[in-house]
């Protein structure tokens, strides 16, 4: 299956804030369990909002939960055409 | 398997109960000599209040069943969670354009159909077919996008 290009470290802050479960992270950010764990992997890419509200629970900014990797979509891009 | 995986199997096992129930007696009418308009007018009345009863009880009965099965697993009565999240509502737009197309490559079967000497009563029998095939096909595609991770 495609991965995408948006990957994330949820499941290490989760960690390194007590061991928080994706249930307690779900019900903090009003989704389900099984869309935190589509996003921990990478099968999904939350919306802008959503992404806020994960970064707001750790407390730490976004670009520390989710990175975006360009290698990844350029070689994407040469796969497609070739 | 989510609450909403629960509920679209409960809604796409009824359509196929409705589209069995609906092919068995359109194929009973065939090996009876063809379709007798009377017969099949009440078929089609049959089938498509059956498609809106049967799915409003099956989804009533599986919220039911599953507050129910949810309060004795926690042992206690809790606020049930059925909310449908982003993921959830993207995955049902994407089920609900599969059942669209389906629909419309139906209608356009059931014309051309009509336009090369069918009758009348076929068309509205593929039509009604392809509505329901639409419904079942819309929730296949549900489970798909949720078994896959999406």
């Amino acid at each position: 299956m495609e991965k995408r290009q948006v990957r994330n470290n949820i499941r290490k802050l989760r960690f390194h804030n007590n061991e928080m479960t994706q249930e307690q992270l779900a019900e903090k950010v009003g989704v389900t369990r099984q869309t935190i764990i589509a996003i921990e992997g990478a099968k999904y890419s939350p919306s802008l909002e959503l992404a806020f509200r994960i970064a707001l629970v750790f407390g730490v900014p976004l670009g520390e939960v989710f990175s975006y990797d360009p290698e990844d979509d350029s070689n994407q891009t040469i796969n497609k055409i070739s | 398997m989510s609450y909403q995986e629960k509920n679209i199997t409960v809604s796409l096992v009824s359509y196929l109960l409705i589209i069995g129930y609906y092919l068995v007696n359109l194929f009973q009418m065939f090996q009876e000599g063809g379709l007798v308009s009377t017969k099949l007018f009440s078929l089609w009345a049959l089938v498509i209040l059956a498609t809106i009863i049967v799915n409003i009880i099956a989804s009533i009965l599986t919220n039911i069943v599953l507050t129910i099965v949810e309060a004795i697993k926690a042992q206690k009565y809790e606020e049930p969670r059925f909310i449908a999240d982003e993921r959830d509502k993207l995955i049902e737009l994407k089920g609900i354009r599969s059942s669209y197309i389906t629909f419309s490559v139906g209608v356009l079967i059931s014309v051309l159909a009509f336009a090369f000497g069918q009758p009348p009563l076929v068309m509205i029998s593929l039509i009604i077919f392809f509505a329901i095939a639409a419904e079942i096909i819309g929730d296949i595609s549900q489970i798909y996008l949720y078994r896959r991770g999406f």
